[in-house]
């Protein structure tokens, strides 16, 4: 589980992870004019943080094409303004607070939109799922599962602000004080939603469990 | 057993973050609170190998290469592109601005002018409503006139003249098809 790993906020003696030196690196480049040489070194960063990243926006927005949009923006957004890089900051952080504050404004965007939009399903649940095929991948064969839907379910039935913190937590692998500073919010804010988070899917999944 | 049992928070804490040494001995040696962990440490696990999952299947591999060619792609454009003067910009750049406009000021004023000029000369030279008969003012011929011809004048008289007027206009074409077509009074003789 990633956040497990993450304890507190970082010390600041740490050494810098692989992610932060090379984004060290691109800045020093874009600095010193190597433009093409710092864009060699950016694709190097985008490898090590792209799927973090999917995962994270794909829970903010439940939509393959807005988090394929969010991931892309949120990159190309730190590209441009990578000069504005500090490095005493992990990258991580500033990274997904970039990259959550499009999701937001894809949100807002979206549900602007929808509101003039007929909904298609009364439901909030996703659409039923194909039956999985023997070659269908292991992570198809989690979502098959019976427990996986009743997990997906009940992640589905956390208010907006719970899951985000949830989502940023567990899959962002952040720390509350990470999560807080990517969010706007105060660390004991971040706590209060991310406990309320886990108490509500412990008590929807023994519920499910013994039924 | 050293301590109370543990709160939610306190499990929860413990879950997401390493336990204090004080809360580590208690777990050892208080089996319901080292279950209550197991069991919320398996549901985090579950949920977040779930979400994973979700995601994972699909950002699969090809759409992850498509995305990062796709960033890199537009990294690549946004550094092709001109130098965007910021706003409000320094006074570098308003001269050039300046320097272009006059003439253009210069020919819009003239052409304002002459347009102005051309308007005015014409309204205080040619009457327009002369010439011109609006719809309103435009008599029809009245029924009084009708009924004067009408009067004055007898059928027999009237397509008489209007033969004279034929002749007299020199229809030489209705000439032949006028020789054909019995003449009125002829007939009103008969």
């Amino acid at each position: 589980m990633g956040s497990t790993a993450a304890l507190g906020t970082p010390a600041p003696a740490a050494p810098l992870s692989k992610d932060s030196a090379l984004a060290g690196e691109i800045k020093a480049l874009v600095v010193a004019g190597r433009r093409d040489a710092a864009r060699d070194r950016f694709a190097d960063l985008v490898a090590l943080q792209q799927r973090r990243a999917s995962r994270i926006a794909y829970q903010y927005l439940r939509d393959v094409h807005d988090a394929d949009e969010a991931v892309q923006d949120a990159f190309v957004k730190v590209y441009t303004h990578i000069a504005s890089y500090r490095e005493d900051l992990p990258f991580e952080v500033w990274f997904t607070r970039i990259l959550v504050n499009g999701c937001l404004d894809l949100r807002k965007a979206r549900s602007r939109r929808l509101r003039w939009v007929l909904p298609a399903t009364t439901s909030n649940e996703a659409a039923p799922r194909e039956p999985v095929a023997p070659e269908a991948s292991p992570e198809q064969k989690v979502l098959a599962s019976e427990r996986g839907r009743q997990i997906a379910a009940a992640v589905a039935q956390l208010p907006e602000r719970q899951r985000d913190v949830f989502t940023l937590c567990q899959m962002g692998g952040q720390s509350a004080g990470e999560v807080s500073k990517a969010l706007g919010l105060s660390e004991a804010t971040v706590r209060v939603h991310l406990f309320r988070a886990i108490r509500r899917l412990r008590g929807l999944l023994e519920r499910e469990r013994k039924v | 057993m050293l301590y109370p049992h543990l709160s939610d928070d306190r499990l929860i804490d413990v879950c997401l973050h390493q336990a204090a040494a004080k809360e580590q001995q208690h777990l050892a040696s208080c089996s319901v609170c080292e279950e209550r962990r197991a069991n919320l440490a398996r549901i985090l696990t579950e949920v977040s190998d779930v979400a994973v999952a979700e995601a994972d299947a699909l950002f699969t591999q090809e759409r992850l290469d498509r995305q990062r060619a796709h960033i890199l792609q537009r990294v690549e454009q946004e550094s092709r592109h001109g130098r965007l003067i910021s706003f409000p910009a320094g006074q570098g750049s308003s001269p050039t601005l300046l320097r272009a406009r006059p003439a253009a000021r210069w020919i819009a004023g003239a052409a304002a002018a002459g347009l102005f000029i051309g308007l005015l000369a014409g309204h205080l030279t040619h009457d327009f409503t002369a010439g011109r008969v609006l719809p309103s003012r435009a008599v029809p011929p009245s029924a009084a006139t009708f009924q004067a011809v009408s009067t004055t004048m007898s059928e027999e008289e009237f397509l008489g003249r209007l033969e004279i007027a034929v002749e007299g206009t020199g229809g030489t074409a209705l000439r032949p098809l006028d020789d054909l077509t019995p003449l009125v009074w002829e007939v009103a003789a008969q």
